[in-house]
């Protein structure tokens, strides 16, 4: 397993490897097939950070809405400091709605659940966004526009009320 | 610095003429071009929506992808597109497999996989011209997604058909990353703003032991 989590790590740092320009994120998740929470995967992400740690992407881009993902505190320990042998500091992409849900989460739902992400992250490096995409597999979807549409308007809401508050 | 950058992940939900197009396109009954022309109303609209409501950092929707991964056979040389259906012939534990995608609630037949079947080569680029055509329609910074290498590089890998082309894994991922990179440098170039790699297969890796089951991927 250790070998298998080196090698992910050493496969991206070695796609992004002194190309300058864009900001590099990874994205990951317990799965999105299915609209059925019981048959996806559960668990925090403490088995994953000997790889993340080791990642040089600027972003982590993680599922934190569905309750199967733990708590922040396992990524905001040990992902929030600097990109290694950089002084870039690392950001995280929050997931704060879940996409396969029928209902919006509300802005104050998402509010409460970044401040959590605040106790190690500054508010420069939280970017709000879905826990994963709304359509991942071609003839099912997991989710229809209009509630997509909900849910990224309750994202933009949160980030509203936040910025008030902490600029 | 902006505070709380707003965005999303990646894929938006496809609209039934979409899914027809997707199925019409795969099965050539759909030319390229009417594809296209298809798929760029859906990212107008996408990209409108995103505008409309205010985020910050906007996606495509993937319209065009077949799934977040296996969209690469339209673009890489030496890999076909199999259903897991198909992909049953080289499982060994037939059963347990089939048991497993029910058991999981995965539409086998709806769930295709990347598998390489030759040298890869990149034929055209995997995400640049969704990149530049997004920028036709948004001065807003643009999140570009691509498939993970570590999730290629197990996804592709199906021994009766990869190993008379790779001797190993490893071979095999030595060019999933000359082929990603080459991708990277030109999305940069272009002055794309975000690039995100998707690895879901990692947490497979590490939680599917403790649910007590591995998954399909």
């Amino acid at each position: 397993m250790g070998v298998e989590l080196d090698y992910a790590a050493e496969l991206i740092n070695r796609i992004i490897k002194d190309i300058k320009g864009p900001r590099t994120g990874i994205h990951i998740c317990r799965g999105n097939w299915s609209t059925r929470e019981d048959v996806l995967l559960t668990g925090d992400y403490t088995p994953l950070l000997p790889a993340l740690t080791k990642m040089k992407v600027n972003q982590f881009v993680l599922e934190y809405a569905t309750p199967r993902a733990g708590e922040i505190k396992v990524v905001g320990e040990a992902l929030s400091g600097n990109i290694p042998d950089t002084d870039i500091p690392r950001e995280l992409g929050l997931g704060v709605v879940n996409p396969r849900t029928t209902e919006a989460e509300t802005p104050e739902e998402i509010v409460r659940k970044t401040r959590l992400a605040l106790d190690f992250f500054p508010p420069e490096q939280i970017f709000l966004n879905t826990d994963c995409g709304f359509g991942c597999f071609a003839n099912r979807c997991v989710n229809v526009e209009e509630v997509a549409t909900e849910k990224i308007k309750s994202i933009v809401q949160a980030a509203k009320m936040l910025r008030k508050e902490y600029s | 610095m902006i505070m709380f950058t707003t965005t999303q992940v990646g894929s938006w939900p496809r609209s039934k003429k979409m899914l027809k197009a997707l199925r019409d396109y795969r099965v050539g009954k759909l030319a390229r071009q009417d594809f296209d022309h298809i798929a760029d109303d859906e990212v107008r609209r996408t990209v409108r929506i995103q505008e409309e409501v205010g985020l910050d950092v906007v996606v495509d929707g993937e319209h065009r992808r077949d799934n977040f991964y296996s969209f690469i056979t339209d673009k890489v040389e030496g890999t076909q597109l199999m259903s897991l259906a198909e992909m049953l012939n080289e499982v060994e534990d037939k059963s347990g497999f089939e048991e497993m995608l029910d058991t999981l609630d995965v539409p086998a037949s709806a769930i295709r996989n990347p598998t390489c079947v030759g040298k890869l080569e990149r034929r055209e680029p995997l995400a640049l011209n969704d990149f530049l055509f997004v920028k036709t329609l948004t001065g807003k910074p643009v999140k570009i997604t691509l498939p993970g290498p570590y999730l290629l590089s197990r996804s592709m890998w199906v021994t009766g058909y990869t190993r008379k082309v790779y001797k190993d894994q490893f071979k095999m991922g030595d060019d999933i990353v000359r082929i990603l990179r080459q991708e990277l440098k030109e999305l940069a170039d272009a002055g794309c703003e975000f690039v995100q790699f998707d690895e879901p297969v990692l947490t497979e890796i590490v939680m599917s032991q403790e649910c007590g089951r591995r998954t399909f991927m």
